[in-house]
């Protein structure tokens, strides 16, 4: 199975499908200060997702990570 | 009597008295006809009712049914029928009979109306539970039974502290609504609860135990101590702003660590402590619809969790181990597991027409709607790590990952397979049909999941999730390693503590002890004879086992003297 093309493919689709709705239904721009960002969402997740593994990489590597017989 | 025998909670606990007497054989079928008698009582006692009974002096309300403690008892019922489902081909009386006075500790805690009888099954949830860690019997599940048992007694200790306080302030034990006030019992108390809530920090008694329970005992230990206590808190605390700010913070720290984890249990366990953020922060909001969402998510939570337990549980038991190093390339092997597995993975991702969708997007608006935009966003990053590593990381490094596993797979039992479709079930329909929970909630607002705006905020976010975890996917998986947490504390304190309170101490009787001997030595010796040191002109040495004459004629004397003055008094 050719997963690069399904993952891509399924993330653009996604993607595009979301920006239509976004530019054509909604109409909620005003509610949150972020709601006249277009595609805010999008990029939020993308950054947020990145942001927790490079954290969580971070803490591991520097702080957390001991052997598994650390408290043997 | 009749009435106090159909309290659920009691009728599980009675069940599980019962039990040991059925033939083994039948053990199994008839544990689960105790959840669905406990499940139809809750079903046809209405709103309102209430059972009161004297004990001691006091009037205890051992049964209170309104809707907030209704949709708890229905969903309790339901996971400790799908969870004795899951059991069902267990032998082990001592877990089966644990396990329901576990499960039937938390019906009594979510139906009880009165804060005595709410402390009393809390410990019962805490003793009975800690059986279900200690049934895995390794020198690992010992350890963390014993750190989880120990946690809960402090945990129930504070919070029997705090009702004692309480009681003395206010001469009130209804479990009622308190003000925002932070006295010494409502701190006590609320301490108490968040314990169990697993709130940060004082969470790492979840993480350490459950991945350490056996397989069937973290299903039911994954639905009951961490619920009953938000419903507590929904019931007791809500609004109290503080766990607004501690649910965000706790939503965040629970898919750190669950990526940073190499254990798959040991990812949802962290992970619930996620997830228990989102409903505290609900909590802390405190506006009807933020508690309804608290409510609805808890409910859901215990579905998809369980269903995720019950699927990881399903891999361990079928290849011997759960960490991830171990495993993947195993979809050949078990594709059944992985896709009722992922239909807990999408709903508590909030993917549309899961279950998930319907209570996490309630939560997150209601913050929206309370104007936290802080927190809603906060919410919002840890969806993303929800997705993240429960959604695509655990499966990935389990089924996929590897091009071929020659790990050996063991045939799972049909009855593991029921349970898990009865919850997958359970999670599509509430996705589908979400009034059919909404109408249970405390509170009637009025709530639509289904709006482009939810549908474009979710599937956008999900999306970007899958391509950062596509592009970065090579940095999460690896060895076991032991994730330092604060537990740190108290596990490397061990030591520390035990030269304190242990050797040092013996040491100091040892020496006090010493001293009274060396005391008790001197004076026997100086005063068998004190004429050998009274009379400086003498040269004899005093031996204590010496025979000294001088003495004798003292002691002969005195003996005399009580003896004649006895035959005076007779006469």
């Amino acid at each position: 199975m050719n997963w690069n093309k399904a993952i891509w493919t399924t993330v653009t689709v996604i993607i595009l499908i979301t920006l239509g709705l976004e530019f054509t239904y909604l109409s909620d721009y005003d509610s949150h200060w972020w709601n006249h960002i277009p595609a805010f969402y999008a990029i939020y997740g993308f950054l947020c997702c990145l942001a927790i593994i490079y954290f969580a990489k971070f803490l591991a590597k520097n702080i957390v990570n001991r052997d598994i017989h650390y408290y043997d | 009597m009749i009435e106090f025998l159909a309290i659920p909670g009691v009728i599980l606990i009675v069940g599980a008295l019962i039990l040991p007497f059925i033939p083994e054989k039948l053990r199994s079928s008839v544990f689960l006809l105790f959840p669905l008698a406990s499940l139809y009582v809750v079903f046809t006692t209405a709103t309102g009712y209430s059972f009161s009974m004297d004990f001691l002096s006091y009037r205890l309300h051992v049964m209170e049914v309104d809707k907030l403690s209704r949709v708890f008892g229905i969903i309790f019922s339901i996971t400790a029928f799908v969870a004795g489902v899951y059991a069902h081909h267990i032998k082990d009386l001592g877990q089966q009979v644990n396990a329901l006075v576990y499960a039937g500790s938390a019906l009594g805690v979510t139906f009880a109306g009165d804060l005595l009888t709410l402390i009393i099954f809390w410990e019962l949830m805490a003793v009975s539970s800690t059986w279900l860690i200690w049934a895995r019997r390794t020198k690992e599940s010992d350890g963390a039974g014993m750190r989880y048992l120990i946690y809960h007694v402090l945990g129930g200790g504070l919070l029997l502290g705090g009702i004692i306080w309480h009681y003395a302030d206010t001469g009130s034990l209804a479990v009622e609504t308190l003000s925002q006030n932070y006295t010494i019992a409502n701190v006590l108390m609320l301490v108490g609860v968040c314990v169990n809530a697993a709130v940060i920090p004082l969470h790492t008694w979840l993480a350490d135990a459950y991945p350490k329970a056996t397989i069937t005992g973290a299903v039911f230990m994954s639905a009951f101590t961490t619920k009953s206590a938000v419903y507590v808190l929904i019931r007791v605390f809500p609004g109290w702003e503080l766990l607004t700010w501690f649910g965000a913070a706790m939503a965040i720290y629970g898919v750190v660590y669950a990526v940073i984890c190499k254990d798959i249990r040991e990812i949802l366990a962290y992970h619930i402590i996620s997830q228990v953020g989102f409903m505290v922060c609900g909590i802390g909001i405190g506006t009807e619809m933020a508690l309804n969402g608290a409510t609805a998510h808890a409910y859901s939570h215990i579905l998809y969790k369980s269903l995720l337990f019950m699927g990881t549980g399903a891999v361990l038991y079928a290849t011997g181990t759960s960490k991830i190093v171990n495993l993947g390339g195993l979809f050949k092997k078990m594709p059944y597991t992985f896709g009722l597995y992922m239909v807990g993975a999408l709903s508590i991702s909030g993917i549309p027409l899961f279950n998930g969708y319907i209570s996490k997007s309630m939560t997150i608006s209601a913050a929206g709607y309370a104007h936290m935009e802080g927190a809603q966003l906060m919410l919002l990053l840890a969806s993303v790590g929800t997705f993240l590593s429960v959604g695509l990381k655990l499966p990935w490094f389990t089924w996929f990952g590897k091009k071929e596993n020659d790990i050996e797979v063991r045939k799972l039992p049909v009855n593991m397979y029921i349970a898990m479709s009865i919850a997958a079930f359970a999670c599509i329909f509430y996705g589908l049909f979400p009034n059919t929970l909404y109408a249970y909630l405390p509170f009637d607002t009025k709530y639509d999941p289904f709006t482009i705006y939810h549908f474009v905020e979710t599937m956008q976010i999900s999306a970007m999730t899958l391509a950062g975890f596509w592009l970065l996917k090579k940095k999460l998986g690896g060895e076991l390693i032991i994730a330092l947490d604060v537990d740190w504390f108290y596990r490397k304190a061990a030591p520390a503590t035990r030269l304190v309170f242990v050797t040092w101490i013996d040491n100091f009787y040892d020496r006090v002890e010493d001293g009274v001997l060396a005391i008790a030595g001197f004076l026997t010796e100086k005063f068998k004879n004190p004429m050998t040191w009274l009379n400086p002109f003498t040269d004899r040495k005093n031996k204590a086992d010496g025979y000294s004459p001088a003495m004798d004629v003292v002691m002969s004397f005195i003996m005399l003297t009580f003896v004649v003055i006895a035959i005076l008094y007779i006469l």
